[in-house]
């Protein structure tokens, strides 16, 4: 083999052209790699009216939980596993394969599925490419940076129970969330304070949810107020040290009560028994904080819904003890 | 050997012209900036007397509560922590006599960090039992690899450094792969490892001033031998001094402080390296100058820092981590003191590559091509589906295999071919195109697209900027080595410190939360998954032709090894040679990135089995090399998809898994 390419580029085998050839072909490889570089198709968005499919495949947990709730449980979906233990409710029939990862799906396990629709969050669309090869995939928008997050949790419903070709399980589903909070909403005593919905990431940190996100909209159905005016990003929470809850409860005239969304990582619980501003906060020194189990922060009205009883029982329950679950 | 050890002591090259500057001007200035900001930074809520009462007794006002909780422990714990780093920082120059030794460089952090994750994920009680003794014992065991690895050479500069980089990729290929299986448990360990300092008791300085203060102190009492260490092994020695026992017990020292600070506020880049390059540039000779200045500038560093960072947070919707701020900021300083190092000179490494010469190559690349056809064979016809494992897949499923098989395959051959080139003009077994930082640099091109440009990125923006990105990190390491006429281990280092930067542009965008921290993971784990059939076909095409264009340089390749001085005798115009196969190496390594990703080992280990096995000449060897990466490529992207199906581990991570150790045992070996 290497006779015969020898053969072919005898030239290159001179020491005297050989610098311009070096260079050249240097040059010359370059671009070959850059014109290959150009050809690639760039992956086109376009936006499908829904059509009815009877395999759906969803890569999000917050779809997933919306479609069984809906009674539609999909045929496949990502990292089971995970969505047991950090959405939990509802329950995953045992129908549902698992793909794998939420962000690389096995692809060659969803050719075997064989779907003819997969859905997919905008923050992995980059895999829509690859999936289009599969079944046709639609990007549908769970969160947005900008307007009210509750119309759009409605409408994505909506979507979903389209796509399944049964549109009054969405609207069902969306009756039936709606009525619930607003029956959350009439038990609930008056003067609640403003509610600091927050999650620990370890005994410094913690990530706040407010603006934009599926907690404050669930508070503002049920007529509660969030607590956190700060910055969020695009998926509604904003990362930040245990001093700035501090900072928040002095900014707003009120000071507000502190729900700590499990679970928390370990150790936590423990190192806040000692840490001195945490018991000196406001929210902890007027209020018991409510802790709660875990509830998916990144989910849709199932979530909610989930969220909107947890909080109301324990507003419900003023001599509610922090349950400890380490 | 001890020659050799000797002339790299790698000390700063110095001029006789005074100096403007010393350690105790800097000092002063840093401090009057430090003094500036902490004054313009005290509540406006109080009045300056209750800014300073806070200090001790918290007031009333919340406030005060909020200076004396968070304020004044964070401003501790800088001082603490910047000050142990640097104290670290200098034990182990001191020991080592290495000007680019330190806490993060040698892997005690990155240790720290898996022992951490691996404790979150498997025994989470453990964590909650005590998470800084977790993080020590990782740290420990980390430094213990990198000095098992360094030992045979003496624990040599330029192998310390090198063993350390590969300790930290290798554990960071770790920690990705628990990162990708378990992204929600491990999320708040992500800002522990961007070294964030922020504070709500009192408990952090409590927990650092003690352990800091033993520390310490021994580093004190060890300073009369250590100045000792500043003459070669023979002349210490015969001062009476047992330089194993020393520089053990020293390193020992360090270890313990620097485990002591990663493990109260996570890890803070490049302190402990800084500090003391920094006053022994300003002109501290003694160690105990060095020791007490650099603690000071450490602590000073540190403080001004986060002083800043303090005042960015309310900018962005997340808070901005110290520790990799540092890092982000170090990383050009590193850039800057690698061509004022000394480092011995340009002769040829006295160890051969590993293998002898076997007397048939023919024979064996048939043998190799073979392997080659069965791993293509395995990859393709053997996988999972929804009812378990099965042969003889379907044609769609099929399609899904080709592309991924085959540009893993072009992946390998172009590392394969990047490694021989770098191990042979480097005349170091131990080159391999990750350690030359292009990867990085295109990682860091990716990030960047993820971040930067909105909406979705396509395909072909990302090998846009990849492509762009590796072409600008090649001129960089170009444009830094142009004047020491590219000696192979300053271009290594080189390559160490784009790395380093890359780590901590890295952790600094992950440790947000943000969830499209995901998507760079991804990226960065560098899968086949979204290689098409053209894009698989075009990269073997791509290998084939780089592997053509190479052979015309295999002469050259023969005689770079024998030492720049050698080869050019016998007629090789040496740095344009260097230059030219650079290029080469530099072209291959980021297509191969593009697909791969940026960790692999491949580039080293191909090269390295081809001359096990017996393959010598440059042109067979590269051949092999070009073989065996192939074949071990294809069979990593097949044994990531199947492991944990129907969770894919990125064939990139895989093959550094297996790579990497095999790094390890080989620097081991030296």
């Amino acid at each position: 083999m290497w006779s015969i390419i020898r053969a072919a580029i005898p030239l290159l085998w001179s020491n005297n052209v050989m610098r311009t050839r070096v260079w050249s072909s240097v040059v010359i490889l370059w671009l070959l790699l850059l014109v290959l570089s150009t050809i690639v198709p760039a992956a086109e968005d376009e936006s499908q009216e829904p059509v009815p499919a009877s395999r759906l495949v969803v890569l999000n947990w917050g779809f997933l939980e919306t479609l069984i709730a809906m009674g539609h449980p999909p045929a496949a979906a990502a990292n089971l596993s995970g969505y047991r233990t950090w959405v939990s409710e509802p329950a995953v029939p045992e129908s549902v394969v698992d793909v794998g990862l939420r962000n690389q799906p096995s692809l060659e396990l969803l050719a075997d599925v064989a779907p003819d629709r997969i859905l997919l969050a905008p923050h992995i669309a980059s895999v829509k490419p690859q999936l289009d090869r599969i079944a046709p995939t639609t990007v549908m928008r769970l969160f947005s940076p900008d307007g009210d997050l509750w119309p759009k949790l409605v409408s994505l419903t909506r979507d979903m129970a389209a796509w399944t070709g049964a549109p009054s399980a969405g609207d069902r589903l969306v009756r039936r969330v709606e009525a619930r909070l607003a029956e959350l909403k009439q038990r609930l005593p008056d003067d609640v304070p403003p509610l600091l919905v927050v999650q620990f990431m370890d005994d410094r940190h913690v990530r706040v949810f407010g603006d934009h996100g599926l907690f404050a909209a669930t508070l503002e159905r049920m007529g509660l107020r969030s607590g956190w005016r700060g910055k969020t990003n695009y998926w509604g929470f904003s990362m930040v040290g245990v001093e700035a809850l501090a900072r928040a409860a002095n900014l707003s005239d009120e000071t507000p009560r502190l729900v700590v969304v499990r679970p928390m990582p370990p150790g936590v619980r423990a190192s806040l028994k000692t840490s001195g501003l945490w018991q000196s906060l406001p929210s902890v020194t007027e209020y018991d904080p409510i802790f709660l189990s875990p509830v998916w922060s990144f989910g849709a009205l199932p979530s909610a819904q989930r969220f909107a009883g947890l909080i109301a029982a324990a507003l419900t329950a003023p001599d509610q003890k922090e349950q400890s679950d380490e | 050997m001890s020659e050799s050890v000797v002339s790299s002591t790698g000390r700063v090259a110095r001029r006789g012209r005074r100096r403007w500057l010393t350690s105790g001007r800097l000092c002063g200035v840093l401090g009057l900036l430090v003094l500036a900001l902490v004054v313009t930074g005290q509540s406006p809520e109080l009045s300056g007397w209750e800014n300073v009462r806070s200090l001790w007794q918290a007031g009333e006002a919340p406030a005060s509560q909020l200076m004396h909780y968070a304020w004044w422990p964070r401003f501790f714990v800088a001082v603490l922590a910047g000050a142990g780093l640097a104290v670290a920082g200098v034990l182990m120059q001191q020991v080592l006599r290495n000007p680019l030794a330190a806490p993060t460089t040698l892997g005690v952090a990155t240790g720290a960090n898996v022992a951490m994750a691996l404790a979150l994920v498997f025994t989470p009680a453990l964590m909650a039992w005590g998470r800084e003794w977790v993080a020590m014992a990782g740290g420990a065991v980390a430094m213990g690899v990198v000095f098992l690895l360094a030992w045979r050479r003496q624990l040599a500069p330029t192998v310390v450094v090198l063993a350390g980089l590969v300790v930290n990729l290798y554990l960071s290929a770790v920690a990705t792969v628990l990162l990708i299986l378990n992204p929600e448990t491990l999320t708040g360990l992500l800002v522990w490892g961007a070294g964030s300092l922020t504070q709500n008791s009192w408990d952090g300085v409590a927990f650092l001033w003690p352990r800091l203060l033993v520390g310490g102190a021994v580093a004190v009492a060890l300073l009369r031998p250590l100045a000792i260490l500043e003459l070669d092994d023979a002349n210490a020695r015969s001062l009476g001094v047992s330089l194993r026992n020393l520089r053990l017990g020293s390193l020992g020292v360090a270890v313990f402080l620097t485990a002591v600070v990663v493990s109260a506020v996570g890890v803070v880049g490049f302190i402990g390296l800084a500090a003391p390059a920094i006053v022994r540039i300003l002109g501290a000779r003694q160690v105990g100058h060095r020791l007490g200045w650099g603690a000071l500038l450490g602590a000073l560093l540190l403080l001004l820092t986060d002083l800043l960072v303090q005042r960015v947070p309310g900018i962005f919707a997340t808070l901005l981590p110290t520790g990799a701020t540092t890092a982000a900021l170090g990383a050009p300083l590193l850039l800057w003191l690698i061509p004022r190092l000394k480092l011995g000179s340009d002769k040829p490494h006295e160890h051969a590559m590993p293998g002898g010469r076997h007397t048939r190559p023919g024979q064996l690349l048939t043998m190799l091509a073979l392997l080659c056809g069965v791993s293509l064979l395995l990859a393709l016809m053997v996988g999972q589906g929804m009812s378990g494992w099965h042969v003889l897949p379907s044609a769609e499923v099929l399609e899904w295999r080709l592309p991924r098989t085959l540009a893993a395959a072009g992946a390998g051959i172009m590392l394969a071919i990047a490694g021989t080139i770098l191990q042979r003009i480097t005349g170091n077994p131990m080159a391999s195109p990750e350690v030359l930082g292009i990867s990085a640099g295109t990682a860091m091109g990716f990030i960047g697209a993820i971040y930067l440009l909105p909406g979705t990125t396509s395909t072909l923006t990302m090998i846009g900027i990849g492509t762009v990105s590796a072409l600008a990190t090649v001129g960089l390491v170009v444009l830094l080595n142009r004047r020491s006429g590219f000696v192979p281990e300053r271009v290594l280092l080189t390559g160490v410190a784009i790395t380093a930067l890359f780590e901590a542009v890295k952790t600094f965008v992950l440790s947000g939360g943000d969830p499209r921290g995901r998507e760079v993971i991804a990226w960065m784990s560098g899968s086949t998954y979204f290689v098409e059939l053209w894009t698989a076909v075009a990269a073997i095409i791509l290998a084939v032709i780089l592997l053509i264009v190479t052979r015309p340089f295999a002469r050259w390749l023969d005689m770079l090894p024998l030492g720049a001085p050698t080869a050019g005798s016998l007629g090789v115009a040496v740095s344009r040679g260097r230059l030219v196969l650079l290029g080469l190496a530099a072209l291959m390594t980021a297509a191969a990135t593009l697909i791969i990703g940026p960790l692999s080992f491949v580039g080293l280990l191909a090269p390295h089995l081809a001359r096990m096995i017996g393959l010598h000449h440059a042109r067979i060897h590269m051949l092999g090399a070009a073989l065996c990466g192939a074949a071990l490529m294809m069979l990593a992207d097949w044994a990531g998809r199947q492991v944990l199906f129907p969770e894919e581990i990125p064939a990139g991570i895989m093959a550094s898994l297996v790579g990497g150790a095999y790094f390890m045992w080989g620097l081991r070996r030296l």
